[in-house]
């Protein structure tokens, strides 16, 4: 070929070879997807072991396909709305059954048996999960897929919000956030809130000292106050409510009172109901945090149903979820009445909410997720303040001549150096200054955080830099015309602009430390810890770390099982994080 | 409208306006300023124990000495960097082997070849591989790929070894080079490309020949950072490399001159300046005894070529930036 | 390079129209000067870096009449109207030398704030640029920056109502200032420098990027803010300056001021060869 048309003569011009661009085209074609490519297989493993798909059996494989899958798929494709598209994804699904089945017969017989593969699971990895992704995609321009996923997502993420609220309590005193919020908040907004009602700026005004003083009579009083009501009281009277009144008050502004009403008060009475009376009524859960769970996860979605159903698109995607869990119900019924025998998930609600363990099957992460979480919650905190403030001063504050901009181009060029800093010597930087000099303790959370949060500054003020710098200056230029100064520009014109791509860079920058290893070893984090942390203070383990400890363990029921289940749950809890960021960003730039 | 003669009121506001103002702006500066006492701190904290390490263990010895056994057992204690050195190289290069001409060759189809809507899937695809936590890829290499290589290509190979670990790290930093080199390439400007067009070359003539030559500094400086973030990786080897600070045999051979047999180094375990830290760190950390110090020690040289090699591509960086 | 070269075409265009048609200027019983001068420049010269942007002008604006700047592109006129709300200062290399008078008082002065000065300065740019905020929070932004404590609503309804903006959109405040169209924004816009009720409203070409009618509108409406308040007014389009103006600044090339007096004289009789010829289209 190549050397046929190097010579040929074609028309007037003749011909140039192109095979050896073509071959560089694909080379790099090839380049490109070989990272991704390696990745996916890597993935699809650790998927396998860790949700032992490999001892599922094809008929319990084929049950949950049918009563699950394939109507999630349908749903998908009735909300895309698209006869071409249909038939496509039929194709699809059918071609790609008989050319996995051929291709791993063939493979089978020629070459011999693939590791911990079979044609089943290959067809699920390489057909289905895809075709699934794509459906989704297609699936969320038609109005009852874009409801039926917006529902989903916020009972998803409201029941995770939930949870890692709850954990966090673990470290924090609720007595205290109880009295403070009595003390300092409410009276706080409601000088606010009459302020504004009634124009008299002296209550707005004196909003802010008010809560200063509640909050410091709170710590006062904590230790002398003997009776506290329950738990489970305190979350309804302190998060509950003013969850519920804030869903209220987003519907009342563009709803009726009485959806208002009906949006607020429903989910804070099931939240109630749920949390005072679970227990006794025998659902199996209840309590404060099934309370805050509820209440985290029903208010958003009520809002959100009142909103779809006023609208009155997509009503029919609000059936999704009823779908989901009708599928997995019949799903169960079918393995249960036919007695098909069940995987031996490592990924199981033993491994999320126990201790870790020697014997493999016993072996959970829980320890390890909940200091992740207030890990994480500590980390956003510091590195969302301290990223804002410096982007701020970088892009609004600064002068490019002088003092300021010689120092501007100073602290410019030590940010990008210190992004790269490899994180091992952050570590050190961890152990030598908060662990030992200022005494906070090796390994505890807030040495972890603090290390952390230095870590990911430079990457959040890279990114929230990007974001700043994406406001018009029209803007800016608009409102210092108005004889704004620069805090009152920045404040009202360009951090509302910013805020989104802030969040987004932010989030992911959170993906990064919630990842990290090397410097919670130098730090002195334990690798197994056996009960949650129970202050800032105590010895506590991450995710990764757990992870780093049990990779070591020499029986394959480790290896193969309890880390891959690790590392799914990691790598899970980073995609919801990351996903949440992409979502952000590129509903911002809609909006704009 | 106000209608009187009296000359506007344009005198600066009240002390306590300004204080607010002022006190914003101070807050937003000393919160910048936060990212410069980092560095301070991290190069006090190091220097601080490393120069006590130095006083125990003389540099020259740390810089020389080919063994590395930080705990006493039966012999002394020694401190040579060597060894770690070598198990460093190893993974920096088969990384680097893996990565730069996978990344470049990424680049250049990101940026001369893919359609828009390729260019939007691929990505964020490559990000993600920056995005998955080291220890994972340590994970996978223990447990997936150095079985895997075991079984087919190197029977012979340990447990522990420093090409699957390599390999990861080539993976990890792929969008690194790709993205920093694809944005070099995307800079230069299309009257380069339109006028190799003119004079008849060929899509591939025109990347190789044009686009890269003229962004090959941009893609220098992405090597450079792509090493550098190599040699600072620490959890892959930590899991995949196993910690054993070994120096391969040099053979005699070849044409007289002496040669390491590169399998003696891949295919068994080793152990990097960062592995050396995690193995210290994993034991006692009340400080004051040698080990911590030279912890500090290996810290320090990491850092200080580490920032070598970033101020290194900055400066060659500016220059695809002001050649444009 | 084409940019400017059709624009001059366009503006020759103009110019031919206006002279053969002999379109009647000042069309409004007000006198051309006032009584009162409301901004005044002394040896005003403004550089960026080595590069002087206006050369050594002096002129004297007179209070609630219209002002319009006029003048080839890159003449000055726009960074001259910038020197009065000191909206230099946010570029770096700028330097003003002079002194501009408001109210009797020089802007440059030592103890002069920039911002408390642009409170009593409005200013109107020439791409309409609204916050992406509600119309109500858009034009009540002066007065909150400014901690205005009465009825806010009650100034916002004036301030649209000064604007003409009032009846096309007191039905939907709430909605984004970002929804209207391009000749409601800039007169948004126009409400939102009204509001904080300023002395002098600045506009640096309002009109160029709307449509003939959006601009009329506006045309029209800089007729009735000179009643209240004193307008400067930058503009590339003679006839609109003709329309609309009660005094005209003729400025050429390299920043300096060639003929400043009332707009009928400068359209009908100017003094200058060179400002004919540039009213003419002969000198672009």
């Amino acid at each position: 070929m190549a050397t046929d048309t190097e010579n040929a003569r074609v028309g007037e011009f003749g011909e140039v070879s192109r095979v050896r661009g073509i071959v560089f085209e694909y080379l790099s074609l090839g380049a490109s997807v070989l990272g991704i490519f390696a990745l996916a297989v890597l993935l699809i493993y650790v998927t396998i072991d860790a949700f032992d798909l490999a001892g599922a059996s094809p008929l319990w494989l084929l049950t949950y396909f049918l009563t699950l899958v394939v109507p999630f798929l349908g749903f998908c494709l009735y909300s895309a709305r698209d006869r071409a598209l249909t038939r496509r994804a039929v194709a699809v699904a059918g071609g790609g059954l008989v050319a996995v089945a051929g291709a791993f017969t063939l493979i089978e017989t020629v070459i011999g048996q693939v590791p911990r593969l079979n044609w089943q699971l290959t067809y699920l990895f390489v057909v289905i999960i895809p075709l699934t992704g794509y459906l989704v995609y297609m699936g969320a321009r038609g109005r009852p897929g874009s409801v039926g996923f917006g529902l989903v997502g916020r009972l998803i993420g409201g029941t995770a919000i939930g949870l890692a609220f709850s954990v966090l309590f673990l470290v924090f005193d609720e007595r205290l956030w109880f009295l403070a919020y009595t003390l300092g908040i409410v009276p706080a907004l409601l000088a606010y809130a009459y302020g504004r009602r009634r124009d008299a700026s002296a209550a707005v005004t004196a909003a802010l000292p008010i809560s200063i003083l509640g909050v410091l009579l709170a710590v006062f009083v904590r230790e002398a106050l003997r009776t506290y009501p329950t738990t489970t009281f305190i979350y309804l009277w302190t998060l509950a409510v003013p969850i519920a009144a804030a869903g209220a008050l987003a519907v009342n502004a563009r709803g009726s009172r009485t959806a208002a009403l009906a949006a607020g008060g429903v989910p804070l009475a099931l939240a109630a109901a749920v949390g005072l009376f679970g227990r006794a009524a025998g659902l199996g859960v209840g309590g404060p945090n099934a309370l805050l769970v509820v209440a985290v996860t029903g208010v958003p979605a009520a809002a959100y149903l009142q909103r779809v159903v006023d609208v009155g698109e997509g009503v029919t995607g609000l059936a999704l979820p009823v779908l989901l869990v009708a599928g997995a119900l019949a799903g169960a019924l079918v393995v249960e009445t036919f007695g098909i025998p069940t995987p031996n998930s490592w990924v199981s609600e033993t491994f999320l909410t126990e201790a870790p363990s020697r014997n493999a099957r016993e072996a959970g992460l829980y320890p390890a997720i909940v200091g992740s979480v207030i890990i994480i919650a500590m980390v956003a905190l510091l590195s969302f303040v301290l990223g804002v403030a410096t982007s701020v001063f970088l892009e609004e504050y600064t002068a490019d001549t002088g003092l300021v901009g010689a120092l501007t181009r100073l602290l410019q060029i030590n940010i990008a150096n210190l992004a790269a800093v490899p994180s091992v010597v952050y570590g050190l930087l961890g152990l030598g200054l908060f662990a030992n000099l200022l005494g906070l303790g090796f390994g505890t959370a807030v040495t972890v955080s603090l290390t952390l949060s230095l870590l990911i500054l430079p990457i959040t003020i890279i990114s929230a830099q990007e974001a700043i710098r994406s406001v018009p200056d029209d803007l800016r230029r608009g409102s210092d015309a108005m004889g704004a100064t620069r805090w009152q520009t920045t404040k009202n014109v360009v951090l509302p602009e910013a805020f989104p791509g802030i969040l987004t860079g932010t989030i992911l920058a959170l993906g990064r430390a919630i990842g990290e290893t090397a410097p919670l070893i130098m730090v002195g984090a334990a690798t197994t810890v056996f009960s949650a942390p129970s202050s800032l203070f105590s010895k506590f383990s991450a995710m990764p770390m757990q992870i780093y400890a049990w990779a070591n363990f020499p029986q394959a029921e480790f290896r193969y099982g309890v880390v891959a289940a690790g590392v799914i749950t990691l790598l899970i809890i980073l995609i919801g994080m990351n996903g949440t960021a992409i979502l952000l960003r590129n509903r911002a730039e809609r909006g704009s | 409208m106000t209608d009187s003669t009296e000359s506007p009121d344009l005198q600066r506001r009240s002390g306590l306006t300004r204080l607010k103002e002022g006190t914003y702006g101070g807050f937003f500066a000393a919160c910048a300023v936060i990212t410069l006492l980092t560095t301070v701190a991290i190069i006090a904290t190091l220097l601080s124990d490393a120069l006590v390490f130095f006083a125990e263990v003389p540099i020259t010895e740390f810089l020389t000495s080919t063994s590395w056994s930080p705990n006493p057992r039966g012999g002394g204690q020694t401190f040579g960097i060597v060894a770690l050195v070598i198990g460093t190289l190893t993974v920096t290069i088969t990384a680097g082997l893996v990565a730069l001409p996978v990344g470049t060759l990424t680049a250049i189809y990101l940026s001369e070849y893919a359609t828009p809507s390729a260019r939007s899937i691929l990505k964020p695809l490559l990000e993600i591989l920056a995005g998955i936590p080291t220890v994972v890829y340590g994970y996978f290499a223990l447990v997936y790929v150095t079985p895997a290589l075991k079984a087919t290509l190197f029977p012979e190979m340990s447990t522990f070894n420093a090409l699957s670990a390599s390999l990861m790290v080539g993976i990890m930093t792929i969008p690194m080079v790709s993205s920093i080199s694809e944005d070099a390439m995307s800079a230069v400007p299309d009257d380069l490309r339109q006028a190799g067009y003119g004079l008849g070359a060929t899509k591939f003539e025109v990347s190789t020949g044009i686009v890269v030559p003229a962004s090959i500094s941009g893609i220098a400086s992405s090597y450079i950072l792509a090493v550098s973030r190599a040699i600072g990786e620490t959890m892959i080897v930590v899991v995949a490399m196993g910690a054993q600070a070994r120096m391969p045999a040099v053979q005699e051979g070849l044409f007289g001159v002496p040669f390491i047999n590169p399998a003696d180094t891949l295919l068994q375990s080793g152990m990097t300046i960062t592995v050396a830290m995690v193995q210290i760190a994993g034991g006692d950390l009340t400080g004051g005894t040698t080990p911590y110090d030279a912890m500090f020690a290996l810290g320090l040289t990491l850092f200080v070529v580490t920032l070598v090699m970033n101020v290194l591509s900055d400066i060659i960086a500016q220059r695809y930036r002001e050649e444009y | 390079m084409s940019n400017t070269e059709t624009e001059r075409e366009a503006e020759s265009d103009a110019a031919d129209s206006l002279i053969t048609t002999d379109v009647e200027t000042g069309s409004n019983d007000r006198t051309a000067t006032s009584d009162r001068t409301a901004v005044a420049t002394r040896d005003l010269n403004v550089f960026y870096g080595d590069e002087q942007a206006i050369d050594d002008v002096s002129m004297e604006i007179p209070e609630k009449r219209v002002t319009a700047l006029i003048g080839p592109s890159g003449c000055g006129k726009s960074t001259f109207l910038r020197c009065i709300n000191r909206m230099n200062d946010m570029i770096d290399v700028c330097r003003v030398e002079g002194d501009v008078e408001f109210g009797g008082k020089n802007v440059y002065d030592d103890d002069v704030d920039p911002v408390a000065l642009r409170r009593k300065i409005g200013m109107v740019f020439q791409k309409p640029n609204p916050f992406p905020k509600s119309i109500r929070d858009n034009v009540a932004y002066g007065l909150k920056i400014q901690g205005y404590d009465g009825d806010i609503d009650e100034r916002v309804e004036d301030a649209l109502k000064g604007a003409a903006l009032w009846d096309e959109v007191k039905g939907q405040l709430d909605s984004s200032g970002l929804d209207l169209s391009g000749g409601q924004q800039q007169r948004l816009c126009i409400a939102r420098a009204i509001a904080a009720d300023p002395e002098v409203v600045l506009m640096d070409e309002p009109t160029s990027a709307l449509d003939p009618v959006a601009a009329s509108k506006i045309e029209d409406l800089i007729d009735d803010l000179a009643e209240q308040y004193t307008v400067i007014i930058v503009t590339h389009n003679m006839q609109q300056a003709a329309r609309i103006s009660d005094r005209t600044a003729v400025f050429l090339t390299g920043g300096r001021l060639v003929e400043y007096d009332d707009t009928t004289k400068i359209f009908e009789d100017p003094e200058e060869q060179r400002v004919e010829d540039y009213i003419t289209g002969k000198f672009g």
